[in-house]
């Protein structure tokens, strides 16, 4: 029988993903130029929420900024508003109470669970069928991610924006019963996590679908200035926490996780040990929580008369994202000068057109999914 | 004919669309197809799943496990051919507000928009940013407002209840603009005077950057952490801060350019990352990276004019057609 090779040319074909795109978690576009199902070339545009915080605090007084800031990365809002408030406080040399910074701790580990619940959740939903009909992984995690709003909502009046921290301390204090509440949150998390773990690693699609898929070279990581889970999955254990730490980090034992091939599969397991992780330092500062006052300066009035010498602050956090850090220029007026935001998901984000091409399609949505961008700390 | 009607019972599910007329054998319904049409629509709202910014966490949340918007019939759907509501949960960029208004004019008749959140409604504390556009309703007409900042899922679902409310009533985007009673005063810019600081640091000149750079990644410093500028009353200063892991050291530096030409070597073919910094810096400052690979804007649209971080750029300036000037923005206010 006559064997017949049929040779067809394919063109590129150029799709745009996003703006609006269900998983391009928010308002983000690829421009993907596909060769059949792979991708050959991508370009990727951002800016789509581009809100101006950096030229919004030239015109705003310091104590006003912290409740903005919280607004860009509001996965973890606390983490944004104690970036800035720590390069304040740098800048001004201002003591914190040890209470204060262990109710920061506090507050930015459960924001950190409810993060990477929402993370594990969405990434569910762009894996698709594969997770017992797409959904339900992510009505899961938003189901306990709804006990840590709980906990947020009693504290502090509100479910996300806390407004937890301000100059020289934090704004509200734990009521009775906050440890209590908290344990039992916590104990329930731990159990699901383990779940989760266990309906996740047994599923050969789940599986299929991460390994070996996205893999950040150390090298480009490093580069890209990539930094949080992705950089960890690539093998440099390096922790904002641990490294340089801020509050009252120091104080308690938690371990790092790092990957070793810093593949999606990777960023996933490192994500979930740091919830782990969590929870152990919540349960620690918790048990320890110092007596005494929990800010340093009296509730602000005016917010003009407080003024920081000039000069020049640089202080991050290891947001759930990575490190974010707040680059601050002061003319010892009350308004900054210039605010610069070093936000982790511009630079992990950096990474996809140097990964994306030579993958399939289907693959875009688990490595973009993987990163864990967060539109408003990329664009600001 | 049939049986008489007891006015002060409550009229549930057909009942209340009509009159039911039990007869002997078989049961008549009367109703105009306008009541029919507008119940079937306001029980299957089914809106399109794009969500902006925090309130579109809020937003998931409404439709996720606790609150469950199943429950009003609320479906999301991924492709606005098959949407009916779009709730703009986020805050509206002079960017993005191009491919709301085409989204919008892609969804079918009958369509209903909500505008969740402080910044949907009027911007909010970002209303006089350059990029933002203050408040949706300058793009699409908008049925219901729904304030908060990020709404809690019980707003959101009082926003469809009250959207269930227009639709049964037949009253198709009533225009109701509540943006003008909630609208306060939180910012008056004030433009910031250029200042010369003292200069600290280890500051280079230009020319020198790129073998510093080089001799910098060759003994360790492979992290490039973020690039970025200061604009002072004369000179115009980049801040590169690089970083090595093994060594546990930062290495910041800075390099002083003309304020009214500043152009300086790209540090790109070094690192990678500055390939996006750079273009930051660029479309912020106005700072030409020579040999950059490909220096266009990246946070603003490419036909932007001038660099909002330049202490001269106004932060009102409007942007047409979306983004009003400030007078005009007045004027719509008091209607």
């Amino acid at each position: 029988m006559e064997e017949r090779v049929i040779e067809r040319e394919f063109g590129e074909l150029a799709i745009n993903m996003g703006p609006q795109h269900p998983s391009t978690h928010g308002v983000f576009r690829l421009e993907l130029h596909l060769r059949g199902e792979t991708v050959v070339k991508v370009t990727p545009h951002i800016g789509y929420l581009h809100r101006g915080v950096e030229k919004l605090s030239e015109t705003l007084e310091y104590d006003m900024l912290p409740p903005i800031y919280e607004r860009d990365d509001y996965l973890s809002p606390t983490a944004n508003s104690l970036a800035f408030v720590l390069a304040v406080e740098k800048l001004a040399g201002i003591e914190v109470p040890r209470r204060a910074n262990y109710l920061r701790v506090i507050t930015a580990e459960l924001q950190r669970l409810a993060s990477h619940l929402v993370w594990l959740g969405t990434f569910g939903l762009d894996l698709g069928g594969s997770l017992g009909g797409g959904s339900t992984l992510f009505l899961y995690c938003f189901r306990e991610r709804e006990r840590i709003m709980d906990l947020m909502e009693t504290l502090t009046g509100t479910r996300f924006h806390t407004n937890m921290n301000q100059i020289g301390g934090v704004r509200y204090d734990v009521y009775d019963g906050f440890d209590r509440d908290v344990f039992k949150t916590l104990d329930y998390l731990e159990k699901r996590i383990s779940e989760y773990k266990e309906m996740l690693e047994n599923n050969p699609i789940f599986l299929e679908r991460t390994k070996d898929v996205g893999i950040v070279p150390q090298e480009l990581a490093k580069e890209v200035g990539a930094s949080g889970p992705v950089l960890r999955a690539s093998g440099v254990a390096y922790d904002i926490r641990k490294n340089k730490p801020y509050s009252a980090y120091q104080e308690f034992n938690f371990q790092v996780p790092v990957g070793n091939k810093g593949d999606a599969y990777d960023r996933y397991t490192v994500r979930l040990k740091e919830m782990k992780e969590s929870l152990s330092i919540v349960r620690q500062s918790l048990g320890g929580l110092p007596e005494g006052p929990i800010h340093s300066r009296k509730p602000v009035k005016t917010p003009s008369l407080f003024k920081t010498p000039k000069g020049e602050a640089y202080a991050a956090v290891e947001s759930p994202r990575g490190e974010l850090g707040v680059f601050l220029v002061s003319d010892g007026s009350s308004k900054p000068y210039r605010v610069k935001v070093r936000s982790p998901s511009f630079s992990n984000i950096a990474i996809i057109p140097h990964i994306l091409p030579g993958h399939l399609v289907a693959d875009a949505v688990t490595i973009l999914g993987s990163l864990d961008p967060v539109f408003g700390d990329v664009d600001r | 004919m049939g049986t008489p009607v007891d006015e002060n019972k409550p009229k549930l599910g057909l009942e209340a669309l009509g009159e039911l007329i039990r007869l002997p054998g078989a049961n008549m319904f009367l109703t105009s197809t306008k009541k029919l049409f507008s119940w079937a629509e306001k029980s299957s709202l089914w809106p399109l799943t794009f969500g902006l910014a925090c309130c579109a966490i809020e937003m998931m949340a409404t439709f996720a496990s606790r609150f469950d918007l199943d429950r009003f019939g609320v479906v999301t759907r991924a492709s606005p051919r098959q949407s009916d509501l779009m709730i703009i949960a986020g805050t509206v960029t002079v960017k993005m507000a191009e491919r709301i208004k085409k989204l919008y004019d892609q969804m079918p008749f009958p369509k209903w928009v909500i505008a969740a959140g402080s910044c949907a409604i009027s911007g909010d504390h970002y209303r006089h940013i350059y990029s933002v556009v203050p408040g949706v309703d300058w793009v699409i007409p908008v049925d219901v407002y729904v304030p908060g900042c990020p709404p809690t899922p019980e707003a959101f679902m009082d926003g469809i209840i009250q959207l269930q409310k227009i639709i049964s009533e037949g009253n198709l985007t009533p225009h109701l603009n509540i943006a003008n009673r909630i609208e306060r005063e939180t910012t008056k810019p004030v433009p910031k005077k250029l200042v010369d600081l003292p200069k600290t640091g280890n500051y280079l000149m230009p020319d020198q950057l790129k073998q510093h750079a080089h001799n910098l990644k060759e003994s360790g410093f492979d992290y490039l952490s973020y690039i970025t500028a200061v604009d002072y009353s004369t000179t115009l200063d980049l801040v590169y801060v690089v970083r090595s892991f093994e060594k546990n050291e930062e290495n910041i530096w800075k390099v002083s350019l003309d304020s009214s030409n500043p152009k300086v070597p790209s540090l790109a073919p070094i690192y990678k990352g500055a390939d996006w910094y750079e273009r930051e810096v660029y479309d912020l400052f106005g700072v030409e990276f020579i040999g950059h690979p490909n220096l266009k804007r990246i946070l603003l649209p490419d036909d932007w004019e001038g660099h909002p971080l330049r202490k001269d750029y106004s932060m009102e300036t409007p942007r047409l057609p979306y983004r009003p000037s400030r007078e005009e923005y007045e004027a719509w206010k008091k209607g």
